[in-house]
């Protein structure tokens, strides 16, 4: 089927939740690495929490949120992934609304990473004057051990992005994909959906509240550890 | 009760009779006199590795120390009331800059004095310093005499310790810890290595300007939780040296002698029957009283000391003094004493009464110990005993940098400085110790140290090191814990003022 | 890939193009990063690794400092700004900022001027809560960066002498009890004929130290003599104000091991003090009150022997 036709009506496959959360980290990740090559740790410690937010947020819209969003929807069996590589190679690709099953592994990847990052965070120090929230609760060389781990989950986090990044480029120079556009409009044209696909979408409300629980735990992550001598 | 005829029965008996007691109050537990097990000769467990048993009969005998020492005696000259380092030996220019300026809140915040109340103003060395010796060492102009000597001291600036009055902080200082009830330094010493004069106390006390009731009294020189018999023996360099030690009137040497016999016998009986060391303890002390009567008085006595001699520390015989104090000294030094141990009272340069102020009372203090200090350490050095000799000169705190308002807060003419315990300067010299050194520094103001602070249990480990002992095994069990000098707190060794 | 629009990039084209592509970032990262760059280098053995020669002033006054006062953060369970200091390698690499070390200039080497800050500054190295270095450990760092930051170096005129903390020897009584064997049975033996005047030097050691001033005129040159069978382990002694005479200047001289002397107020003349010449280990000698002078004190002075004298002795 060929996959370039013109008058290709768009069709909603990404939601805005989504699509927020997806530039958001983008973002709060960049500051991230900025503010911690700085030393401005503030900055890091605000940015890492809504970091952490946004994470879990993530996690309830992937069980709640709408069909492109779910777990389910993207997450397959490695014989699905392989199958799907395969066909990539072939030259003849199957089609998905959502991510494919490769692009699935890379987000589940992605976001299980840049949590453990975030959650690492929370617990380690700068060996200067600044501690994470909960750094105080666990003795001082666990803090450190769990530091160095955290820098370490920074590479893998580059080599993820680099991966990311590189695949991204692979579809839109060699397979003359765009997938950065439908990331940001949320619209992918209908060719290149599979036939006869349904997608529900998520009411924003759930979202929202979604939202404000996961900013509700990150906030009382903040005030406990504030609390601590 | 028959003697047996078997040495080797008798002492079968007495170890039967004391075991048997011992096992008595065991099983009686508690409040049956049970410390009078503290037998402390029987004990032969050691502490460290160290076994201190002695024979009971003799119970300052020489022991030799740890390993090789450097210092075999120890002279201490006490200032009691805290000498004031600002006027002596910590040079601050810029204090003098800020004379007369409100206090800082950074100095007296989360801070407790024991006279300053409200905002003090800050005071200025009272007397111009200048630089000598070999390293250019700064020290003001009120010790003439010491500073001839500079060359030989080392002198510690960062002295601290967190007592600041001077009962507590005295004891910290001679006991290492502020309440009383622990060991002296001298009973340490004399505990663990004996003195070389068996005809003299090991440890002997000298005092001047004040009584031996001044701030912490006695238990300075008491031996705490160590045998009595190790307490610091206060002498006097006027009239007769040790109170009560000659006989009374109407009672000659000989016939003392046969009074001591009989005691003698009666005492050995009480330890036959009862097996208490402390019985020999006191025969011992009996027979060391009576040898004393002859040699203390020869040696307290500075009569003997061509003019020249008496000139050179400004002694006067007949007079209790600090000169005829450390005269005294170095014949006992001489004469094999361990510790001899010097407290000259009036430092505490509050202000008032007026004549205790920086420019009164210290000016005096510094006039009747400067030329002696000088005289001993010289006379020490020409003899060759100042190699062994460990001389330690200093209070038990420092004085601040701001004037003593006494609870004022206006315009106040005493011219005095609080108790500050966070920064204060001794010197120490002979005995191991580096000759012409300064260490150890305070901030601009004189108020914290910002270079190798020294804590006191510092100096006493560093101390012991010199007389050849390892503050952290050189303990003795009392009430479950292995007592040590150095308390319980980790203290180190000054390093770099060992030779 | 059959039959798609010229237009489009061919997959090995690509992935070419990527491979080059991250090969130039890596290149830029090193160029930026420094230290990054070097051990990279020295990872893929490009590069070698600079290592500090064991005789080095480096090896002997700045590692050991850098290992007791910095590796604790800077090293291989912590680096703080990406530093490390527990090799001469790294320290060289320096920090995620760059170079700490700029070889002969020590006012412009980051690692000098944070620990010459005042402690209460907050760049100050080690930071506050920690024990500032001493100004002898401060010179040992200058020093070593204005010779060239080398790692081969082995001695720098003017540095401060090191000071060795303390270490108490561990008790060994065993060991103690061995070296007195062979003569214990003598020590007694004299012990029990002069009391209270042999001892031993100290509970760990067999060296001897004599006592005598204390008997006074009672000890005489025939109880000196006494003294022959434990000469060589003599390690003190002090003789002053006892009646000994030059009579006893060969057993003196028989004292090989003899440090400290001590015969003031005694009848001693300058006799003994030739015979005290192939003594070789004694430093202090005290002859206050005797009939020695100046010109027999003369050759022992030269060999810095400490004399104590009269002063009208020269």
């Amino acid at each position: 089927m060929s996959i370039e036709t013109a008058n290709d009506k768009t069709v909603l496959v990404w939601d805005l939740p989504t699509r927020l959360f997806h530039w958001c980290v983008v973002a709060l990740v960049f500051v991230s690495w900025l503010s911690a090559d700085q030393g401005w740790m503030t900055i890091h410690l605000a940015s890492g929490l809504i970091l952490l937010a946004l994470l879990l947020f993530r996690l309830g819209w992937g069980l709640f949120g709408s069909t492109t969003a779910r777990f389910s929807n993207f997450l397959h069996p490695p014989r699905r992934v392989l199958g799907y590589l395969k066909s990539l190679k072939d030259g003849d690709r199957l089609l998905y609304a959502g991510h494919n099953p490769a692009g699935g592994l890379m987000v589940m990847a992605m976001i299980l990473v840049l949590l453990g990052q975030a959650l690492t965070g929370l617990f380690a120090n700068d060996g200067l004057k600044f501690n994470g929230p909960l750094a105080l609760l666990i003795p001082s060389e666990a803090s450190d051990s769990i530091t160095s781990i955290h820098r370490l989950i920074f590479d893998a986090i580059l080599l993820l992005i680099w991966c990311h990044v590189v695949a991204v480029g692979f579809y839109l120079l060699v397979k003359r994909d765009n997938l950065v556009l439908p990331m940001l409009t949320g619209r992918k044209p209908h060719s290149h959906l599979p036939q006869g696909v349904e997608l529900a979408f998520t009411r924003l409300i759930i979202a929202l509240l979604l939202f404000f629980l996961s900013a509700g735990i990150a906030a009382w992550i903040m005030i406990e550890g504030a609390s601590l001598p | 009760m028959t003697e047996p005829n078997d040495t080797g029965q008798y002492l079968e008996l007495l170890r039967r009779q004391a075991q048997t007691r011992r096992q008595f109050v065991g099983l009686g537990a508690g409040g049956l006199g049970a410390f009078f097990l503290n037998d402390a000769f029987a004990k032969t467990a050691p502490a460290g590795g160290l076994n201190f048993a002695r024979d009971p009969s003799t119970p300052l005998s020489v022991l030799p120390p740890q390993f090789p020492a450097k210092a075999k005696r120890v002279i201490y000259l006490h200032m009691g009331g805290a000498p004031s380092q600002l006027e002596l030996f910590d040079h601050k220019p810029q204090l003098a800059r800020f004379n007369g300026h409100d206090c800082p809140e950074s100095f007296l915040k989360g801070k407790r004095f024991a006279f300053i109340t409200g905002i003090p103003k800050m005071l200025g060395p009272q007397f111009p310093f200048h630089q000598t010796g070999r390293n250019g060492t700064w020290i003001s102009d009120r010790l003439p005499h010491l500073e001839r000597l500079i060359d030989d001291l080392c002198i510690i600036k960062s002295m601290k310790t967190d007592q600041f009055n001077h009962a507590p902080a005295q004891l910290l200082v001679q006991t290492g810890d502020q309440r009383t009830g622990h060991a002296s330094l001298g009973s340490w010493v004399t505990y663990g290595l004996g003195t070389e004069n068996q005809n003299l106390p090991g440890f002997i006390v000298l005092i001047s300007n004040g009584g031996t009731t001044a701030n912490a009294g006695k238990p300075l020189w008491g031996s705490g939780f160590l045998p009595s018999v190790y307490q610091g023996v206060p002498c006097r360099s006027a009239g007769e040296p040790v109170l009560y030690l000659q006989n009374p009137k109407g009672v000659s040497r000989a016939e003392r002698r046969e009074v001591l016999d009989t005691v003698d016998e009666i005492n050995r009986q009480t330890y036959r029957e009862f097996g208490n060391p402390e019985t020999v303890t006191r025969i011992a002390q009996y027979e060391m009283a009576f040898r004393m009567q002859l040699e203390a008085s020869d040696a307290m006595d500075i009569h003997r000391e061509p003019q020249a001699v008496l000139d050179r520390y400004g002694a006067q015989p007949g007079k209790t003094s600090y000169a005829n104090n450390c005269l005294v000294a170095r014949r006992l030094a001489e004469r094999g004493v361990r510790f001899i141990q010097l407290y000259h009272w009036g430092w505490d340069s509050h202000g008032s009464p007026t004549d205790e102020g920086l420019n009164v009372g210290l000016v005096k203090q510094c006039k009747e110990t400067d030329q002696p200090t000088a005289a001993l350490l010289a006379d020490l050095k020409a003899r060759g005993l100042l190699e062994d000799t460990l001389v330690v000169w200093g209070g038990e705190f420092g004085r601040t940098p701001m004037q003593d308002n006494h609870a004022g807060g206006e315009e106040t003419k005493f011219i005095g400085r609080d108790h500050h315990p966070s920064a204060f300067t001794i010197w120490m010299a002979g005995g191991g110790v580096k000759a012409g050194m300064n260490y150890g520094q305070t901030d601009d103001m004189g108020y914290e140290i910002v270079k190798d602070p020294v804590e006191v249990r510092d100096q006493h480990a560093t101390m012991l090191y010199l007389l050849g002992f390892d503050y952290r095994t050189f303990s003795y069990t009392y009430q479950g814990l292995d007592q040590k000098l150095t308390g319980v707190k980790p203290a180190r060794i000054v390093s770099e003022i060992l030779a | 890939m059959a039959g798609e629009a010229s237009a489009r990039l061919s997959a090995p084209a690509y992935f070419i193009s990527v491979l080059l592509l991250t090969l130039a970032g890596f290149g830029a990262a090193m160029l930026a990063r420094p230290a990054f760059g070097h051990a990279v280098l020295q990872w893929a053995r490009l590069e070698p690794v600079p290592r500090a020669l064991p005789g080095s002033f480096y090896t002997a006054r700045v590692a050991p400092l850098f290992q007791d006062r910095c590796v604790g953060c800077h090293g291989e369970t912590r680096q703080k700004a990406g530093l490390r200091l527990d090799s001469f390698a790294e320290v060289m690499l320096g920090s995620r900022h760059g170079a700490v070390v700029r070889p002969g200039d020590a006012k412009h080497s980051e690692l000098f001027t944070r620990i010459s800050l005042p402690p209460s500054d907050d760049k100050a190295m080690p930071p506050s809560g920690k024990t500032p270095l001493t100004d002898d450990e401060v010179t040992v760092v200058r020093l070593w960066i204005a010779h060239g930051a080398s790692p081969a170096t082995a001695a720098i005129k003017g540095a401060p002498k090191l000071v060795k903390p303390v270490t108490i020897p561990e008790l060994d009584l065993a060991r103690a009890a061995k070296q007195r064997a062979p003569l214990a049975a003598a020590v007694q033996q004299v012990q029990q004929r002069l009391p209270g005047v042999v001892d031993y030097q100290s509970r760990s050691s067999a060296g001897l130290e004599v006592d005598a001033s204390l008997m006074g005129a009672r000890f005489g040159d025939a109880d000196l003599a006494m003294l022959k069978p434990l000469a060589m382990q003599i390690v003190q002694a002090d003789f002053s104000g006892t009646s000994v005479t030059d009579s006893s200047a060969s057993a003196l001289a028989a004292m090989t091991g003899l440090e400290r002397l001590r015969v003031a107020n005694t009848k001693i003349s300058d006799t003994t003090i030739q015979a005290l010449a192939p003594l070789k280990k004694l430093r202090s000698l005290s002859v206050t009150g005797t009939k020695v002078t100046g010109a027999g004190l003369t050759s022992l002075r030269q060999k810095g022997v400490a004399i104590y004298a009269d002063a009208d002795v020269h």
